[in-house]
């Protein structure tokens, strides 16, 4: 370990740890892919983990969904009723919930709760060395901790996305209702008729890769922990902190691949 | 193990009820955009398409029945515009039916309306193409409203000089506001334009009633305008009273004639009236025949009395004594 400090940078040491950094991330990632087709598949784990980001978000996701909903339709209300064209809302609405606020929202909601509570939990587990106890028990602690709640935060989130975009909409038909006048019937007819399957279709994609950001950022931060009780908050935090940028990323890289088909 | 059968349950319920939200949601996006419906083709050539994409609606009568299928140049600059039409509505689109592009509301999305078609023609098949129309051009529609806008500043602009010209008393509208005295005598002769008015109103209502009794049935001006056998008999007397005007020629000629032969002396007549010698030498016989006559009548008188005529007028007196008597 002495050798490593004393070792020469290549560029510079914030730069060489930048990007050994990523060879670190990439190499974890690339261990998920082949482990994850690889029994034992942890299944119990899966299911267990499944109920823990995916029910027991549901109270908070659901909230923040319908109270996106009703703000964000008031919120666009005094705009559009400048040009006289507040019977466009339902459009509006669907449009930036389906499209956008559906599955950012819901993903930053995860990365908060579930992105923080997989990091320190595994950080807390890497620290008190009981991943090394795992390992000694011949038990893969990859598999049993990695890849069950990846696969969890992999596929919960689109469901939770579901919730979400159900729950804003029906927030933004009550607000609707109650300024508009406008029936249920007539409010779902305009939400479908702007939106299209390619909206759906990149909605479910994106928040796949939402979840599986969240889930192996999540790990990644806390499998890689250090530096006893400090490292474990360094990693809840850092662990939430990465996914939401990354989660911006890759919705502005989204949004432009999904355009680019929408033009074709 | 039942808590963790529990757990299972609830992770089972919450996918089934997300998955069944994405399910509901496609189905409907579906049925609403008419995927999952049966659907032919149809084309229309437009020289251009003013921003209308793929997925934009198409209608017909006002109700939405496809979508814009694909979109591809054509020719040398035109736009082939292929719509998917619903199946069951194809009987209702014929086959001269026009297409057009419009939109959505005064700023909404690009359509494709479907419109007129006669029951003359037999209904539209896959792969027919519509006679296009060409939509308004907004940009078309800009120049002639900036052209109208830079009419209307030149306008503004006469109209402010004119109304500074009037504001400062020139000319005669200008003169009339301002000068009190042209004023008056403008009033006075709207005055008397207005009794002229009443006037020739009133002259009017005469022609009027004039008008309605020549119109009468019976009337002379109405036979003459409304009745066709009158006007056959007046053409017919017009016709006579052009032979009798060539007859009095011809007799007033003639008169001339004898009239002449009146003034000459080379006859009987003409003689009697223009000789002198002749008419003192006929007064001569007449005051001799005179005197003749005087003499004759006093002889016939005296042969009253005498033999043998006397007897005869004493049985003439006699028998008109007894005819009196009768």
């Amino acid at each position: 370990m002495a050798g490593d400090a004393d070792r020469k940078p290549v560029l510079s040491k914030k730069i060489d740890k930048f990007f050994t950094g990523l060879a670190s991330a990439f190499s974890f990632v690339k261990r998920f892919f082949r482990e994850v087709f690889v029994p034992p598949y942890e299944l119990k784990e899966v299911v267990h983990q499944c109920y823990r980001i995916g029910v027991e978000s549901l109270p908070l996701i659901s909230l923040t969904g319908f109270i996106v909903g009703i703000v964000f339709t008031n919120q666009s209300r005094p705009s559009l009723s400048e040009f006289g064209a507040t019977s466009w809302l339902p459009s509006l609405i669907s449009i930036a919930v389906v499209r956008a606020m559906g599955p950012l929202v819901t993903a930053l909601i995860a990365a908060g709760k579930m992105g923080s509570s997989i990091g320190a939990e595994i950080g807390s587990m890497k620290v008190t060395e009981q991943i090394d106890a795992m390992e000694v028990s011949a038990t893969n602690p990859f598999k049993f901790l990695v890849v069950t709640r990846v696969l969890a935060t992999t596929f919960m989130i689109p469901v939770l996305v579901m919730y979400t975009d159900f729950v804003a909409l029906m927030g933004s038909f009550l607000s609707v209702n109650a300024n508009e006048m406008v029936s249920m019937t007539t409010f779902f007819v305009q939400v479908f008729e702007s939106i299209s399957f390619l909206d759906i279709i990149s909605s479910v994609l994106k928040s796949l890769l939402f979840g599986f950001t969240i889930g192996i950022v999540g790990c990644y931060k806390g499998y890689n922990s250090s530096k006893g009780t400090e490292g474990v908050g360094r990693a809840a935090n850092s662990a939430v902190v990465m996914a939401m940028f990354l989660i911006f990323i890759e919705e502005l890289l989204v949004l432009q691949i999904v355009n680019a088909i929408r033009m074709m | 193990m039942r808590g963790e059968n529990k757990r299972n349950v609830l992770v089972g319920i919450f996918v089934f009820i997300g998955i069944a939200i994405l399910v509901a949601g496609i189905l409907t996006l579906g049925g609403q955009q008419k995927k999952f419906v049966k659907a032919i083709h149809l084309k229309a050539v437009f020289d251009d398409i003013g921003g209308l994409q793929s997925g934009n609606n198409v209608w017909f009568s006002g109700v939405k029945i496809g979508t814009v299928r694909k979109i591809n140049f054509y020719g040398d600059s035109q736009v082939e515009i292929e719509m998917n039409v619903e199946e069951e509505v194809v009987e209702f689109i014929r086959k001269d039916s026009k297409a057009t592009i419009s939109s959505d509301g005064l700023i909404g999305n690009k359509i494709i309306v479907i419109y007129g078609g006669t029951t003359m023609a037999p209904p539209v098949e896959d792969g027919d193409r519509l006679e296009s129309v060409m939509p308004l051009d907004t940009d078309k529609m800009m120049e002639t409203l900036q052209e109208n806008n830079e009419n209307l500043v030149e306008i503004t602009n006469d109209l402010k000089k004119l109304t500074s010209k009037l504001a400062a008393g020139e000319g005669i509208v200008g003169a009339v506001l301002t000068d009190s005295t042209l004023a008056e005598s403008f009033k006075s002769i709207i005055g008397n334009l207005n009794r002229a008015s009443v006037n020739s109103n009133k002259m009017l209502t005469d022609l009027n009633t004039f008008t309605a009794k020549l119109n009468q049935e019976g009337n002379l001006f109405n036979d003459l305008v409304t009745d066709t056998t009158m006007a056959t008999e007046l053409r017919e007397t017009m016709g006579s009273l052009k032979a009798t005007a060539a007859n009095s020629e011809e007799m007033t000629e003639e008169l001339k004639a004898i009239t002449d032969k009146f003034n000459s002396k080379d006859n009987s007549i003409g003689v009697l009236l223009n000789d002198e010698e002749f008419a003192k030498n006929l007064k001569q016989t007449m005051i001799n025949t005179d005197s003749a006559t005087y003499n004759l009548n006093r002889g016939l008188e005296a042969l009253e009395y005498t033999w043998p005529f006397k007897k005869g007028f004493k049985r003439k007196a006699k028998a008109e004594e007894e005819a009196k008597n009768n």
